[in-house]
């Protein structure tokens, strides 16, 4: 089959024949740009109704020969408007090409760092410039996506410097709990590593590794959804692919580009807490207990040793970010060259809690001769910091004493300062996780033309990193009296070595068969590795306290985990031009991957996909100005992760003990058999500009299925497994993208632009597997049975939470989602009750989303703002069952109220008995234990799922460009100064912290539940341009 | 023209020759970091250190069916006998299973009788408690992966397996070996007599579950007894380790840490503490912990702990006690049970051996837990204890016999045997109302059953009793 493949693209690239004209009149001339009057390389020259053309050198000059006087000669650039000469008694014509005003016309990156007019594609892609990333200051490149693309969901998984954010574009795709769902990141080029690898204890809000990248770095964004955009970056890309292009040199003066900003980082909302109760239980103070805030009335109390502390504003610290870049670009006609080097450096708001980046990027062209050039580039990055442990710190926030001071956390010797709980900050202080990433990402790229219709191109990138971790938790110091933080204290080293090479070989025959038809053809091979090495040594139980060193513990365990995957692709991509208003471009791959069984492992996956730009074709309305529809069909396999086929033994992480070491058989079974996955999508779309641009509309429909999917599927464990990797199950999802965008105002020196995405998706688990009814993809701790559980069952979508609920007794018989509209029933004590029956209440992923940014311009200053929304979905508040178990929620407030639970009782009759909130013994002499909150409410799970909708000011800038009156009194070619305000407005039905937050990391596919997660922050930043 | 031929010529060699090198390339797909076979000393160490966990596991559900333990919450599912899920058990029962099937068949093939005999004991022992809590389960169709959905084998029928893997595996462990058992057998450290006397001891308890059915037969059982454990000293026990705490102990760590769980039941209090009973029994305080007061206070099944705070106020397990102490054996099969047994056995042939055996069992748990000799000797000279080998009753032996298994998941088959007639014991408060009054009877086939194999899993309700219960 291998062999066919190749055949059938040498066959298709004997189609391009050639067939030369002779000529009988010689042009030549100059083609410069309106704008600054430079020479424009790279210009195409066609003369109309022939195949003969040219192409502008670097200093813009151009010779063409001319059948005759009344030829007419067509001078196209991407970007440019089009013009047309007739050719006459002229031997020179010079042309002057204007920008297209209209972004109809915009460039937009595809598939191996290939511009494409956006006009020619056949599918929706989306892109953003340089500005619209560092505008929104986010130092995760993932983040300033966010609300900016329609289809793309880009969710913060906290707010700890540096951590994670998840990218899923147009839904969740596979039914395996630990798939990685999101999109491929290419950046010049060449596939880089974006996996995130959480810490393996308490969760520490780890980086996702594009977070490396310095947004300055970046020219611009492009986002290639669809399986059609997608098919020449093979397996990898099923999920998207996000396009990132970096910054390079220009031809011209030196220029050097200076970027300073600081910025300040705060809590940005916190649940509604009780400032009424200290410490004690039953509504008695004691300074001792365990018990946080179920003691005494502080009021009553009136003791200025029992008086609220506001901790939960107090324990946080404002965060500070400092980031500075400086870069040096230039060129002239042979080489062009761009370097940077930039800083960044953060503390969070958790104490303690840092993250900082050094980037270093040199990239250069340089043009051998007309037919060979090459470029490379190279980034080194070292990035890293403290990860506290946010989830912990939380936890230890719940049980600390309302009435007593968090930041009393250390004595003068070094030991914990507590009343007998474990102070959060202290152990923030001190357990500490810090991880130091070295990377370097490479490319090179040679480009041969040995004619003028073919280009010989070779890639090779690199992205290589060592990620170095230490996490330390002291033991005891040896003093007395002191409460350490561990009995033993122990170190973990952890070693992760991450290689990535990509060589991509391509070849580009392009022909222009006359005026009408232009074709162009590509063909190549694709070679991918990686290899990935983990050792982790853990040493426990400390000799001499406070020195950490492995050699310094009297325990050492060590483990070991490596992996290699290997991709070979060959490729054919055709693109055809009709009269530049049907496009229409057919893809195939075939893939072989080193994970597949052997006999199955090489499959092929086509793609054709067609644009139709019907306003060039047909004469519209005046006020129509564009219009063009769309439509594609693509396939795109899938491999799966290494060394999994068969089955194994593995010694459990309980051993060694007593000097043996155990084997156990896995429980996972890899099928022999297994076949590639197969995502199949289909997407139409239309988009129209009118008014002369001034709006303009893009609408896509999109349907995706997966089938054959490769799941660990769960099986008895009467078999001898547990889990059986095999192609079963298909999801489906499909929706609506909608971007509205236009200038509404442009007069004099004012400017109004706007622009709006939405997106509605739907999802289906269309079917897992005969017999096999659920799949758990996750579940998360609540207190006396609310423990919440993802789980995925046919005919449902993805990412419906199950837990306890209050028993209704109007639900009709075997119903599986919770209904609230219908009464509860209350016990004969007089409160709810509940069930332990595991229903829907609620699905965690959003049904809408989408975004609106808004730039005003008026002479140098200009203002703009992003809003992003989210609708349609619900959350597991894990903070809201821990705050109700222990009195800290502003409901618990009422705990000396009598209330009446409306609802029914077991006979029907509505409840009319009054209960007390209280604990112990109430004002009517009942004995109410614990009270209703830790005997009742957090114990059902119904009280903590809840809609987690936000409409959020993502980001605010207000900026001043020096204008060039005074600015050519400095020394400075730009100047710019901006204030900037991230996340300040957010409003949502949530209680809590920004619900912006889970604490599965940007790698899980939990997406439901918050844990106990590093709370969301609002930003304020100060940012200095210069350029010289 | 030339030109383009050269290049298809090198195009087309370059694509085979990438072709023809691509399946070297990729060959690379082998598990570097986990083995395809084990050595079976290793599966036999983790093998005997999961069974005694699967004790341990059953045993943690089953304490408060038969009321050693209760939950500090009201209502708590497990006192109250409602279903509750058992997936992570049956799966650590059939993850042994496996690998035992592994070590037998690697055994097989390799002559190494007593890796043979010590699997099939082992095997008999995991199956058997299976059987015992579940009822009809996968067996003849498991471990070979020839379905996903394996069938469920009768109850009976399986214990003849049971029996069977017992008298296989004493015969192989007393045939010549190629390879020996040594240290990493963690419940004997390779002894082989120990081995086939835990053989003979299990085929007791299993046997003696049946009495009352057409298959029971005394003497089978005495025979069993007579060559099983001698003293103590052969008890079946996996000691806990300094890296990996006895689980008992992490409860009772936890519980001090408010991580609530060990709190015992009223029942057993008051069955040791001179209430239901007119002796005070030694063995309370080495057990068990206090309340603050240095009071023994329990609480009662499905009841809570009212407005009882969390610590303090109610006995626990406590940490450091002879079952609760980070390096405390789990129990597999005792000295004492077996003791039990044969006096049940014997007492309506031969009350005499009954007698002596009744009060060696006693003798053998106290010691055990280190009763002094003289708490010991006033304790077995209370008349309420040395009622008489005429005056012995099958009510005193399952008495004393619940004493001694504490915390063992043998009791709940005594349990059922016995109908829960023990003194004083009364269903748990807030009881599962679909149990109608009645204690249960079985567990229920976990959820991940239920939903990876759903058309074989049996229609049962926890009522239904298993065959030897009928």
């Amino acid at each position: 089959m291998k062999k066919s493949y190749a055949y059938s693209l040498l066959f298709l690239m004997g189609l391009l024949c050639f067939n030369p004209l002779y000529a009988q009149v010689s042009v030549s001339g100059t083609v410069t740009t309106s704008g600054d009057g430079l020479p424009l390389p790279g210009v195409s020259i066609v003369v109309e109704g022939t195949t003969q053309g040219a192409v502008t050198s670097i200093d813009g000059t151009y010779t063409i020969s001319a059948p005759s006087t009344e030829s007419v000669l067509v001078f196209s650039f991407i970007g440019y408007e089009t013009q047309r000469r007739t050719v006459g008694n002229n031997s020179t014509i010079n042309v002057v090409m204007s920008e297209e005003a209209s972004e109809l016309n915009e460039v937009i990156v595809t598939a191996f760092g290939i511009s494409q007019e956006k006009k020619a594609l056949g599918y929706a892609a989306q892109s953003i410039d340089s500005e619209a990333i560092t505008k929104t200051r986010q130092q995760n490149v993932v983040n300033a996506l966010q609300g900016q693309v329609a289809g793309v969901q880009v969710t913060n998984s906290g707010g700890a410097p540096g951590q994670s954010a998840r990218i899923i574009i147009r839904g969740i795709n596979s039914l395996d709990p630990s798939a990685n769902n999101q999109p491929l990141f290419v950046v010049d080029g060449v596939p880089v590593d974006n996996s995130t690898v959480e810490s393996g204890g308490t969760p520490r809000g780890m980086s996702n590794r594009i977070a490396d990248i310095n947004p300055n770095d970046i020219e611009s964004m492009s986002v290639l959804k669809g399986a059609a955009a997608t098919a020449l970056y093979g397996v990898r890309a099923a999920n998207g692919a996000v396009i990132i292009t970096t910054k390079k040199g220009k031809e011209g003066q030196i220029r050097v580009d200076f970027n300073s900003s600081l910025g300040f980082d705060q809590l940005v909302k916190k649940p509604k807490l009780q400032d009424e109760y200290g410490q004690g239980f039953s509504g008695e103070r004691n300074d001792t207990s365990f018990w946080p805030s179920w003691g005494a009335n502080i009021a009553d109390e009136n003791d200025p040793d029992y008086v609220y502390q506001d901790n939960w504003t107090r324990a946080f610290d404002t965060g500070i970010q400092f980031d500075n870049s400086i870069s040096v670009s230039g060129g002239n006609e042979a080489a062009t060259f761009y370097g940077s080097f930039g800083r960044l450096d953060q503390n969070g708001i958790i104490p303690f809690s840092t993250w900082d980046r050094t980037s270093a990027k040199l990239s250069g062209t340089i043009k051998v001769s007309e037919k060979f050039n090459f470029s490379g580039s190279m980034n080194y990055i070292n990035s890293g910091g403290n990860r506290v442990p946010h989830d912990r710190f939380l936890e230890r926030m719940m049980y600390w004493a309302e009435t007593q001071d968090v930041r009393d956390y250390i004595n003068e010797d070094g030991t914990m300062r507590t009343y007998g709980n474990t102070n959060p900050i202290y152990d923030a202080r001190f357990a500490t996780y810090e991880d130091n990433v070295n990377r370097i990402i490479g490319n090179i790229n040679l480009n041969y033309s040995p004619t003028d219709w073919m280009t010989l191109s070779y890639r090779l990138g690199v992205d290589n990193y060592s990620d170095s971790r230490t996490e330390i938790t002291p033991g005891p110091k040896g003093i007395d009296g002191e409460r350490p933080l561990s009995s033993t204290g122990f170190i973990e080293e952890t070693r992760i070595n991450s290689r990535d090479i990509t060589s991509n070989f391509y070849i580009t025959l392009q022909k222009e068969w006359n005026s009408d038809w232009n074709t162009s053809l590509r063909l190549g091979n694709d070679i991918f590795e990686r290899k990935f090495d983990r050792v982790t040594a853990t040493g426990s139980n400390f000799v001499i306290p406070d020195f950490f060193n492995l050699n310094n513990t009297s325990q050492i365990f060590a483990s070991q985990g490596k992996s290699i995957r290997r991709l070979v692709g060959f490729y054919g991509d055709l693109m055809v031009d009709y009269k530049n208003f049907l496009f229409l471009n057919v893809t195939g791959r075939n893939d072989i991957s080193s994970t597949l069984p052997k006999s199955n492992n090489s499959f092929f996956y086509p793609s054709v996909n067609l644009g139709y730009v019907f306003s060039e074709n047909f004469t519209l309305p005046d006020w129509v100005t564009f219009g063009k529809l769309r439509a594609s069909w693509a396939q795109v396999g899938k491999d799966t992760n290494p060394h999994i086929l068969g089955s194994f033994f593995v010694s459990p992480g309980v051993f060694p003990l007593d000097g043996q070491v155990g084997f156990s058989r896995n429980s996972t079974f890899g099928d022999p058999n297994l076949r590639p996955e197969l995502t199949t999508s289909l997407e139409f779309g239309a988009q129209f500009a009118f008014f002369n641009n001034r709006v303009n509309l893009d609408v896509t429909y999109y349907k995706t299925n997966s089938k054959d999917q490769i799941i660990p599927v769960p099986i008895s464990d009467a078999t001898g497994f547990s889990s059986y990797i095999t192609n079963a199950g298909e999801i489906e999802n499909r929706g609506w993208e909608i971007v509205v965008g236009g200038t509404p105002i442009e007069k004099g020196n004012f400017r109004w632009d706007v622009s709006a995405n939405l997106t509605s998706n739907t999802n289906e688990i269309v079917g897992i597997r005969e017999g096999i009814e659920e799949i758990v993809v996750g579940s998360q701790f609540g207190y006396a049975g609310s423990r919440v559980t993802m789980i995925l069952q046919e005919g449902q979508a993805y990412g419906n939470i199950f837990g306890s609920s209050y028993v209704r007794p109007g639900a009709p018989e075997g119903t599986t989602e919770l209904d609230r509209s219908l009464p509860q029933l209350i016990g004969a004590n007089g409160f709810p009750v509940r069930t332990g029956e595991q229903l829907i209440l609620g699905n965690a992923v959003p049904k809408f989303f989408g975004g609106l940014r808004n730039d005003f311009t008026y002479k140098g200053f200009e203002l703009s703002f992003l809003i992003d929304f989210r609708a349609g979905l619900q959350q597991y508040d894990q903070f809201g069952n821990f705050l109700s178990a222990f009195g800290k929620q502003e409901d618990s407030e009422r705990r000396n109220d009598f209330v009446v639970f409306p609802g029914v009782l077991a006979d029907g009759s509505q409840n009319t008995q009054e209960v007390w909130l209280g604990q112990g013994e109430g004002p009517d002499g009942v004995n109410y234990g614990a009270g209703y909150w830790r005997n009742y409410y957090r114990g059902v799970s119904e009280n903590f799922v809840k809609d987690a909708d936000f409409i959020k000011l993502r980001n605010i800038t207000l900026a001043y460009n020096l204008q060039p009156s005074v600015i050519e009194r400095t020394p400075f070619r730009t100047a710019r100064i901006s204030l900037a305000a991230n996340n300040i407005i957010l409003s949502t039905p949530w209680d809590g912290f920004d619900p912006e937050s889970f604490s599965a990391g940007a790698g899980g596919n939990a997406v439901g539940f918050t844990g106990l997660g590093f709370p969301g922050v609002q930003s304020y930043f100060v940012t200095l341009n210069l350029g010289l | 023209m030339k030109f383009k031929n050269k290049l298809y010529t090198i195009l087309g060699a370059g694509i085979l020759l990438t072709t023809s090198a691509c399946d070297s390339f990729l060959d690379v797909n082998e598990n570097p970091n986990s083995p395809e076979d084990a050595p079976i000393s290793g599966l036999l160490t983790n093998s005997t250190y999961e069974t005694s966990l699967n004790v341990q596991r059953i045993g943690s559900t089953t304490s408060n069916y038969v009321q050693y333990l209760a939950s500090p919450n009201p209502g708590s599912s497990s006192d109250t006998m409602d279903p509750v899920n058992f997936s992570g058990t049956w799966f650590s029962l059939y993850n042994v299973m496996t690998d035992l099937n592994e070590i037998i068949r690697k055994a097989e093939e390799s002559g190494a009788n007593h890796y043979l005999g010590a699997g099939q004991i082992l095997m008999a022992l995991n199956l058997g408690m299976t059987v015992d809590i579940f009822g009809d389960v996968p067996f003849s169709e498991s471990f070979n992966f020839e379905t996903v959905t394996p069938s469920y084998d009768n109850d009976e029928e399986l214990y003849v397996q049971v029996i069977s893997l017992l008298d296989q595996g004493i015969a192989n462990l007393q045939e010549e070996t190629s390879i020996s058992i040594g240290a990493d057998d963690f419940i004997y450290g390779g002894s082989i007599d120990n081995w086939i006397k835990l053989g003979h001891s299990l085929k007791a308890r299993f046997l003696l579950h049946t009495k009352g059915t057409s298959t029971y037969n005394e003497n089978e059982v005495l025979a069993a007894v007579a060559s099983g454990f001698q003293s103590n000293e052969d008890d079946a026990t996996v000691t806990f380790f300094e890296q990996r705490f006895n689980p008992w102990a992490q409860v009772a760590i936890n519980n001090a840490n408010l991580l609530l769980g060990g709190w015992i039941s009223e029942q057993f209090v008051q069955a040791l503490d001179g209430t239901s009973y007119p002796t005070v029994d030694p063995r309370l305080p080495l057990m068990i912990g206090t309340t603050d007061e240095g009071e023994f206070v329990g609480t009662v099944n499905g009841a809570g702990r009212g407005d009882a705070p969390e610590q303090g106020a109610r006995s626990t397990l406590i940490p450091g006690q002879y079952y609760t102490s980070t390096t405390s054996p789990l129990l597999i099969a005792t000295f004492a049970e077996l003791k039990f047994i044969e006096a049940e056995v014997a007492l309506s042939s031969d009350p005499g051996r009954a007698y002596a055996a009744y009060l060696a069992g006693i003798e053998a748990h106290m010691d055990m837990l280190n009763v002094s000799e003289e708490d010991k000797q006033a304790y077995l000279a209370d008349p309420s204890v040395s009622v008489g080998a005429g005056a012995l009753t099958l009510d005193d032996i399952m008495k004393e016999k619940w004493v001694a298994m504490f915390l063992h998941p043998e009791t709940w088959n005594d349990a059922r045997r016995f109908d829960y007639a023990y003194k004083d014991m009364t269903t748990p408060e807030n009881l599962n109302p679909d149990l109608n009054g009645n204690y249960i009877r079985r567990l229920a086939y976990p959820d991940s059953e239920v939903s990876r194999n759903g058309a074989n899993v049996p229609e049962v309700t926890l009522l239904d009793r298993i065959w030897w219960n009928q």
